[in-house]
């Protein structure tokens, strides 16, 4: 009886769970996966216990230990006595963090443009009819196709993962920006202007002050497909990163080092996620 | 020191009081299309000429083209035939000098109420590099006050001045949308049913404050709403609007005159047997419903004297 309710619940639309459920719940997933895993390496591990391809905890741990205090194996091993602290600095995962970072934010400010010409097409009637049919057909490219075209380009460093990044995302976030200033309605506009406003005031005084945090939202959920491109990239020519990372691991079978990094790269974009959401809210109070 | 100058001269030149404008409009039709071949005429010959500080209500029916008359003026959009002019300059863009508090969506959500009065002096008087001057600060805080009085006057509490417009009922948000047009001192103000959603009572001390200002201040008022008494109550002119008869070629004027301004407040004016005799006139003619010979003769008095004055 107490079964069917618990499920009648769950079908309520109405329904309100109490904060406890609702903690309680967001956890539950993560713990069926976390229990679904280990059950399966444990069968695995009966059969062969030198199986790498679902590692054990034991396993998953030295994996994790390696990465975050061991160098990688290009680098040059580090001296016994070094602290804690430079084992971490120097270590694996945080040389690989860092590229792939500094190659992800390069993207982000690259794509600073194109909210602005996505603003401005909205805005400036010249603008939209001289961009927005070419955006919306660049929409449509296959940014991955681009990647030999880029490669020839910009070579095979960085700046070919960091455009390969930016003519991925850069024509959606345009068109987002674009379609949020058009929903500014019109009354606002005119009501600016009769206060004086001149066209550059309407346009970022009024306009992109509004639309900032749907902005940023667009941003927040264009995050995994950066972080794809980027991959990409770093998978087909690279000397360092996550995915180059993931992508040596693979020829070795080193799930042992696949699997924390396909975690921390989520962790590290849910962090992202989080702060963004969390400027959002502080920025702008009124949204 | 020049910038700081212009800032000191602009905070003098707030203080005048903005001279009124008269409004022309010649041949004015508008028409949209309706369909690939058909189009639909809003407005059709339209001939007005608003004086300065006059107080003009526009009443009609939903879709005969009053707040497309407020648009034309206004220099959102322009007539499909004939000529808007302003101040005698024809009107080819939104003009400045005009306020324009519309029926909704009249406040900018990302500022305050405070923020959302203090906006257009901020910008007519400071510019982008106003703001850089040592002297903004002293601007700002004498802005301030003055939105702050503003505010107050049109019935809002200091409590709420720091409050987001979504957190604003719809009175209050029309409140500071009039305090808003009006920080400017616009010589035309431009009112797209400002009241249409407001509750009685809150619409009945609108309507007093908005004349109360008007006769200190004396701007030219183009006021559009669907209530035949407010109409008749705020106004000093009169112009009922109808809707276009495709067959014809006439003006959709139905009524353009002159409203008498007997007592001082609106209670006063509102149990005047003119404005009485008035409306039933206004009712009749505008929307059809039955009118008797007597208050026909009334109102013909009413509208003698009018003219006379």
């Amino acid at each position: 009886m107490a079964s069917v309710a618990v499920v009648g619940q769950f079908a309520d639309i109405q329904g309100r769970p109490r904060k406890l459920w609702t903690q309680s719940l967001s956890w539950v997933l993560f713990l069926v996966g976390i229990f679904i895993y280990t059950q399966f390496s444990i069968i695995r591990h009966k059969e062969n216990p030198e199986d790498r391809v679902v590692p054990s905890v034991a396993q998953l741990y030295q994996g994790i230990r390696g990465a975050v205090l061991e160098p990688a194996e290009e680098d040059d091993p580090l001296d016994a006595n070094a602290s804690t602290y430079q084992r971490i600095t120097h270590s694996m995962l945080a040389k690989d963090t860092l590229s792939s970072a500094g190659r992800f934010f390069a993207a982000i400010l690259l794509l600073i443009p194109a909210i602005l010409l996505g603003l401005h097409m909205a805005v400036f009637p010249y603008a939209e009819a001289l961009f927005l049919r070419f955006i919306l057909f660049f929409d449509k490219i296959v940014a991955l196709s681009l990647l030999p075209i880029l490669f020839i380009a910009f070579g095979i460093g960085d700046w070919a993962k960091i455009m390969l990044m930016v003519i991925g995302v850069a024509p959606t976030l345009m068109l987002d920006t674009y379609n949020l200033a058009k929903g500014v309605p019109r009354e606002q506009v005119v009501k600016a202007f009769t206060l004086k406003s001149s066209n550059l005031d309407v346009a970022y005084r009024v306009i992109l002050k509004q639309i900032l945090p749907q902005v940023i939202n667009s941003v927040r959920l264009n995050l995994k497909p950066l972080a794809l491109f980027l991959f990409a990239g770093e998978m087909i020519v690279s000397s360092d990163g996550l995915a180059y990372r993931i992508g040596i691991m693979r020829r070795h079978m080193g799930m042992d080092i696949i699997i924390p990094y396909i975690l921390w790269v989520a962790v590290l974009l849910f962090g992202m996620d989080a702060l963004l959401r969390f400027a959002n809210r502080r920025l702008h109070p009124w949204f | 020191m020049v910038l700081a100058a212009q800032v000191l001269v602009k905070e003098i030149r707030m203080e005048r009081k903005p001279a009124p404008i008269e409004i022309a409009l010649r041949d004015v039709s508008v028409s949209y299309p309706l369909s690939p071949t058909g189009r639909k005429t809003v407005l059709s010959n339209l001939n007005l000429d608003i004086d300065c500080g006059e107080f003009v209500a526009v009443l009609g029916e939903t879709g005969c083209g009053k707040s497309t008359l407020l648009r034309l003026v206004l220099g959102q959009e322009f007539p499909t035939r004939g000529s808007i002019v302003v101040d005698g300059k024809q009107v080819t863009r939104i003009d400045s000098r005009c306020g324009y508090v519309p029926q909704k969506y009249s406040l900018f959500p990302d500022r305050t109420m405070i923020e959302n009065v203090m906006y257009g002096p901020e910008n007519a008087y400071c510019g982008w590099l106003g703001r850089l001057l040592p002297s903004y600060r002293k601007f700002k805080r004498n802005l301030r006050f003055e939105a702050e009085a503003q505010l107050q006057r049109m019935g809002l509490r200091a409590t709420d001045f720091h409050k987001y417009p979504h957190q604003l009922s719809g009175g209050m948000q029309q409140r500071v949308a009039i305090a808003q047009a009006l920080m400017m001192k616009p010589p035309v103000l431009l009112m797209d049913e400002a009241f249409s959603a407001l509750d009685p009572s809150t619409r009945a001390s609108l309507q007093q404050q908005l004349r109360e200002i008007w006769q200190e201040t004396r701007p030219t008022v183009l006021f559009v709403t669907h209530n035949t008494s407010e109409a008749l109550l705020l106004g000093t002119r009169l112009i009922v609007l109808g809707p276009h008869r495709e067959d014809s070629q006439e003006s959709n004027v139905l009524i353009d005159m002159p409203l008498p301004q007997s007592g001082d407040t609106i209670a006063e004016r509102k149990q005047s047997r003119e404005f009485l005799e008035l409306r039933e006139f206004v009712k009749h003619r505008a929307y059809g419903s039955s009118i008797r010979q007597d208050e026909l003769q009334a109102v013909s008095e009413v509208q003698e004297r009018g003219e006379a004055l």
